[in-house]
């Protein structure tokens, strides 16, 4: 092998010309069953990745946006009149729901008919077993 | 193969039930007290704890995105490329939680309360999340660039960060809406915890190992 083939098959994008004049690297190429001759589509034709411009962080516009939203709700919250508590308490009640929905259901369930617990049993393995199924697929997302 | 997705369809159909009863909102009512003078000063009152929320999820977004801005671009790019399997995913997740809280509740104290907290905080760390990743895939899908020229032309609109804080804007604008904001916001709900376990958060590993058999 020559030197400029050498150089060629490092570099090839440094040497373009070779592969035309070189019949040896041809024969190569052929043999491996590799199209030399594609050329790679200028980066301005190919579509946006996600991840172009994704590290830029516009500050004014998170700076103006969050204090858009506190002016407006500090606003909003003394021309109501709800002060701050209620805010943390509203918060805390949707849970403090969740949590009295669900001890309810679970002692309803627990009085229930042998039946209907073996009924919940299997909803909960079908569900389950729905959930696994659906966790296994691979993401379809192109790669960010 | 046929008999595993007809009972993977009847599954989903069942999670959505239980998931629509369970997530359907006194709100939705709509009450004669909501049209007197003490229902709309309910109503004034109502809204301004959501925008004090909506406060809350706008800094919790930009923390988020500023600690793992790569994580929640790859839950968005799924959630855009596969909305309908996040949003069926996380139909089956939510109904998963539920029936998961309710047989922690049959342990004893000892060992359901630990369980049951875990298990609140997993749910309450992954609606976070999906939540975050749907405003992120919002705000793309509303302002995100079509083309390189036009992100070069941006200056504040570009970037994670614009997206998520987009994306918190228009839907904090549609929860507003008295009921089509909680049908919106529930189903946002749903797609985002869909979402956040379809890509473990963003990190697009499998949940399960594949087994093999050992090479002799």
């Amino acid at each position: 092998m020559k030197d400029a083939c050498q150089r060629y098959l490092e570099e090839p994008e440094a040497h373009p010309g070779h592969l035309a004049e070189c019949e040896q690297c041809r024969t190569l190429f052929d043999t491996l069953g590799l199209q030399a001759d594609v050329q790679p589509p200028p980066a301005g034709a190919l579509p946006l990745a996600p991840w172009e411009g994704a590290s830029h962080r516009p500050w004014p516009l998170v700076a103006g946006g969050a204090l858009l939203v506190l002016v407006v709700a500090a606003a909003v919250c003394f021309w109501a009149g709800v002060p701050p508590l209620r805010v943390v308490q509203s918060s805390f009640s949707a849970m403090t729901t969740a949590r009295t929905a669900i001890t309810t259901w679970a002692e309803s369930l627990r009085q229930a008919s042998i039946v209907a617990q073996i009924a919940f049993g299997l909803f909960f393995v079908a569900v389950n077993t729905a959930l696994v199924m659906l966790l296994r697929r691979a993401p379809r997302g192109i790669n960010g | 193969m046929g008999r595993g997705r007809g009972l993977l369809v009847l599954a989903i159909v069942a999670a959505m039930l239980v998931t629509a009863s369970i997530a359907t909102p006194a709100a939705l009512e709509v009450r004669p007290s909501d049209l007197t003078l003490a229902g709309g000063l309910a109503m004034l009152q109502r809204t301004a704890v959501i925008l004090s929320l909506l406060f809350v999820w706008l800094i919790a977004a930009v923390v988020v995105t500023l600690m793992s801005a790569r994580e929640v671009r790859y839950s968005s790019v799924e959630l855009r490329a596969s909305a309908l399997h996040c949003f069926a995913l996380g139909l089956v997740a939510i109904t998963s939680f539920v029936l998961t809280a309710i047989v922690f509740s049959y342990f004893p104290s000892v060992i359901g309360v630990p369980l049951l907290i875990a298990l609140a905080v997993f749910a309450i760390v992954t609606k976070i999340y999906g939540a975050i990743a749907v405003f992120h895939a919002l705000g793309t899908v509303v302002a995100g660039a079509r083309s390189r020229e036009a992100l070069e032309r941006r200056r504040w609109l570009r970037g994670d960060l614009a997206m998520v804080v987009i994306g918190v804007l228009l839907l904090g604008a549609i929860r507003l809406i008295p009921v089509v904001g909680t049908i919106v916001w529930a189903l946002m709900s749903v797609m985002g915890v869909g979402t956040a376990l379809a890509t473990k958060f963003g990190r697009r590993e499998p949940w399960f190992l594949a087994w093999r058999p050992a090479e002799s």
